[in-house]
């Protein structure tokens, strides 16, 4: 039985906790009284996935069973959520591949011959040959890449666009042509944390820099509070907006899976267990991992963490009409995540691990340390954040200076031009985002290369514009002191000393909450 | 390099520590207090410890308990025994039973007894305490030659009635747990069921002074080589027909008649639970914890200085 998440009081009988510090961890021993929130253990998955995948696409929710949108001379479309979910990536098989190699059966079986699949990765960059198969599986990947039928969206390709409309708001809605022109769109989806899916999944991963900068600007999203609540995320409003256009044209047949918090497994179980609870066994492996990771070079640790794979495993499935099948996996992703959490802290302390849904496969340059801990998880709340409104947020990376020259070229001028002059969301948003969204070569690398979309960095930095506006100080602890000046916070060499840094915000015996997470968690803060 | 290699040994090295402190190794592990109501309850499989009355352990265990374990005993504390005439009067195996409120109550019971019983006795201990890892519950099972029961579940083991048939003596404590103030807490059933379903006399033995000597929360002796006296009693037998139910009264009523004996005489005792006049060995009735621990933690009489049993 998967035990709650609960709110653990650290006392004079708790051990040094661990805190994600990048490519490695720490130990960490917190002020007598800190509030420390643990995930739920992983949810019991169901027994066959096989099973439920059948059921969930013979019995759907408010839509005709699948094979009944089957027939031959159709044009089917299958998208899914590219490399950006899970996180860590998913132990092959991938669900998504079980999901397709579904769906294509019946598809086969109804005679279907226009067949495409795209991968939804609408400014993201693109996924490679290899990518592609880990996600689809060798069987589809081979029926369907040679003939260019398995492909990364492209958003900046015009002639593959089509212009669905405007919301009531005046939002375009304009998304790739294939899946606008399809008889039907099966749109397969990892729904990992709350903020996926839904009218995010085709509304957003499908479209194009004319659609997207609506709802991914700094206006809404400081107003998403937050992300992983899509009735408070202006965000998910305008996708929501956009989804009702969208289903108008398009006849969507939606499958959202959900999965449980199985994120380490092998030298790195220990990191999914609570502290207390730890085995000799347990300690010993921390110890290796530890020393083990402090001996290695770069280059290599690096390759240790890139090289994890998550055993995930599926807690539900389910198919259907887009809203009803949404709110059906919220209610299992809650499950998996919520704890509740009675009231704010002066002060809210993150550790930000290795991996972003932005670096998978790459390094977790500043930015992307800086999203992954003010963007994803400071967002991980439903109600109000972990900090007071002015409180301090503490967080842990060595936020080195390293950017990938292949996947985030965009970023490394954004971080030596944009941030050198403004770290403010609206200020660097009127100035330089039309430049970098429009500036050719990062047009030419993002559709020919493996680039992030010269705007995404202006994206990320939005996506922190919450954490921004609600915190008062936000120390990084044992980071790079250049780097994290350059983004406008401040750099400790120890948690006393960031205490120190933000006592004349909190006092000198300030309320502390730190979010032990990964495993994912939903604060859900009275 | 050579700095590298320094810096990484003592990295090695603080983070060891660290873990030793913070997962205080050597010693019990503790569960932060907001946790407690998220313990999963262990799943109790149950250790075996039939290897541990093989003849190879037993000749282990004797010269362990011979060997060092009697060195220790004897040279931290001061036992004396008596009593042990009681057992002459025994006639195959039986049930010990004993006040507890020190772990040093197991190895002074098993070096008070005769060798030849000593070897043929078995202790029955806590399964959540002593057979929680495998390395505690081996060295307890070869040390002192005990099997795991369980003591919060309520449900009755089969090892110790099993034992008692093969002809081991089985030492139990049933208040279940270590007093923590020294005083005699309540008995619980098990023991007298035992008695009653097996057939087996029970033997009563007084312990006094083992918790002034090494209360709860300590794992050395006090200094001073304090004294404890163990005293054993004539053995009871349950009545034709009687239940657990009561006989167990019985027992607790012959180890507390033990304690204040070895307070005043043997005689004056005898009076006293004739008379139906015999001290409580529950302590004092108060509120303050403190007064009690003063009670239960005075000294007891060195052997030499005390009256004799017939003044």
């Amino acid at each position: 039985m998967a035990r709650p998440g609960f709110v653990l009081e650290v006392d004079d009988r708790t051990p040094p906790l661990i805190v994600h510090n990048g490519e490695g961890f720490l130990l960490e021993r917190f002020p007598l009284g800190t509030r420390v929130v643990y995930p739920p253990e992983a949810l019991p998955p169901v027994r066959d996935v096989e099973e439920a995948i059948q059921n969930a696409l013979l019995n759907p929710i408010e839509s005709e069973p699948l094979p009944e949108l089957l027939r031959a001379g159709m044009r089917l479309t299958i998208a899914f959520d590219d490399i950006s979910l899970p996180l860590p990536p998913m132990k092959k098989p991938d669900i998504r591949q079980r999901i397709i190699e579904a769906v294509l059966e019946l598809a086969a079986q109804a005679g279907v011959d226009d067949v495409e699949l795209i991968s939804a990765n609408a400014l993201h960059r693109r996924l490679t040959p290899n990518e592609l198969r880990d996600i689809v599986g060798e069987r589809v990947f081979r029926s369907f890449f040679p003939d260019g039928k398995l492909y990364n969206f492209d958003a900046e390709d015009a002639d593959n666009l089509t212009h669905l409309g405007q919301t009531r708001h005046g939002e375009d809605v304009e998304i790739s042509k294939r899946a606008a022109e399809s008889d039907l769109l099966v749109y397969v989806n990892v729904n990992l944390v709350a903020m996926d899916g839904g009218h995010k999944s085709t509304s957003i991963g499908l479209a194009s820099y004319k659609s997207l900068k609506h709802h991914h600007n700094s206006h809404t999203m400081i107003h998403s509070r937050s992300f992983m609540d899509h009735k408070a995320s202006k965000m998910h409003h305008s996708a929501w907006r956009m989804g009702e256009v969208l289903t108008e044209h398009v006849k969507v047949f939606q499958i959202e899976t959900t999965l449980n918090n199985d994120l380490f497994s092998g030298g790195l179980g220990f990191l999914q267990k609570r502290e207390w609870e730890w085995s000799l066994k347990d300690q010993a492996s921390m110890l290796a991992a530890k020393r083990g990771l402090a001996a290695a070079p770069s280059k290599l640790r690096h390759k240790i963490y890139t090289d994890v794979r998550s055993p995930y495993q599926l807690t539900g499935i389910n198919a259907g009409k887009i809203e009803p099948v949404h709110d059906k996996t919220l209610e299992m992703v809650h499950a998996q995540h919520l704890v509740e959490v009675q009231g704010q802290s002066d002060v809210g302390i993150i550790g930000v691990p290795y991996l972003s849904p932005y670096n998978v496969n790459s390094v977790m340059n500043p930015i992307l340390a800086a999203v992954m801990g003010m963007g994803y998880h400071f967002n991980s709340y439903r109600g109000n954040p972990i900090v007071r409104k002015d409180g301090a947020l503490i967080l842990y990376h060595p936020v080195p200076y390293e950017f990938s020259q292949l996947h985030h070229p965009s970023y490394v001028d954004f971080f030596e031009e944009v941030l050198s002059e403004s770290t403010d969301p609206a200020t660097i948003e009127a100035k330089f985002e039309k430049q970098y969204a429009e500036d050719p070569w990062y047009i030419h690398l993002y559709r020919t290369s493996y680039a992030y979309h010269g705007v995404h960095p202006f994206y990320m930095w939005y996506w922190i514009s919450h954490a921004l506006d609600h915190c008062g100080d936000i120390v990084w602890v044992g980071a790079n002191r250049k780097t994290v000046e350059r983004m406008g916070f401040r750099s400790a060499s120890t948690l006393q000393d960031a205490l120190e840094m933000v006592s004349h915000s909190v006092g000198r015996s300030p309320s502390i909450t730190y979010l032990h997470n990964p495993p994912h968690l939903i604060a859900d803060v009275r | 390099m050579g700095n590298s290699v320094v810096k990484f040994a003592s990295e090695t090295v603080r983070d060891v520590k660290v873990v030793a402190r913070g997962w205080r190794w050597g010693r019990r592990a503790q569960v932060p207090r907001s946790a407690e109501p998220y313990v999963v309850p262990k799943e109790t499989t149950v250790f075996p410890t039939k290897w541990a009355r093989t003849p190879a352990a037993m000749a282990v265990r004797d010269v362990l308990q011979k060997g060092p374990l009697s060195a220790v005993i004897n040279g931290t504390t001061k036992p004396t025994v008596s009593g042990l005439d009681a057992l002459r009067k025994l006639n195959g195996p039986a049930l010990i039973v004993a006040n507890h409120s020190s772990h040093l109550d197991t190895p002074l019971l098993l070096l008070s007894l005769p060798d030849a019983m000593r070897r043929k006795t078995a202790m029955a201990a806590a399964a959540d305490y002593f057979f929680d890892t495998w390395w505690r519950a081996a060295g307890s099972a070869i040390v002192f030659n005990t099997f795991p029961i369980e003591r919060r579940s309520g449900k009755l083991s089969a090892t110790p009635g099993d034992l008692l048939a093969d002809g081991w003596n089985v030492v139990v404590f049933p208040e279940g747990t270590r007093s923590p103030d020294g005083w005699l807490q309540r008995f619980r059933m098990g023991a007298a069921y035992l008695a009653v379903e097996h057939n087996v006399p029970v033997i009563p033995v007084g312990i006094k002074g083992s918790f002034a000597a090494m209360p709860r929360g300590r794992n050395w002796p006090v200094a001073g080589r304090p004294t404890v006296a163990i005293r054993y009693g004539d053995p009871l037998y349950p009545a034709e027909g009687e239940s657990p139910r009561d006989f167990a009264p019985k027992i607790a009523a012959a180890v507390a008649a033990l304690l204040d004996e070895e307070s005043t005489t043997w005689y004056e005792s005898r009076r006293r639970v004739a008379a139906g006049t015999s001290p409580t060995q529950t302590g004092p009735v108060t509120s303050a914890r403190w007064r009690r621990v003063w009670e239960s933690t005075r000294p007891v009489k060195a052997a030499e200085s005390r009256r004799k049993a017939w003044k």
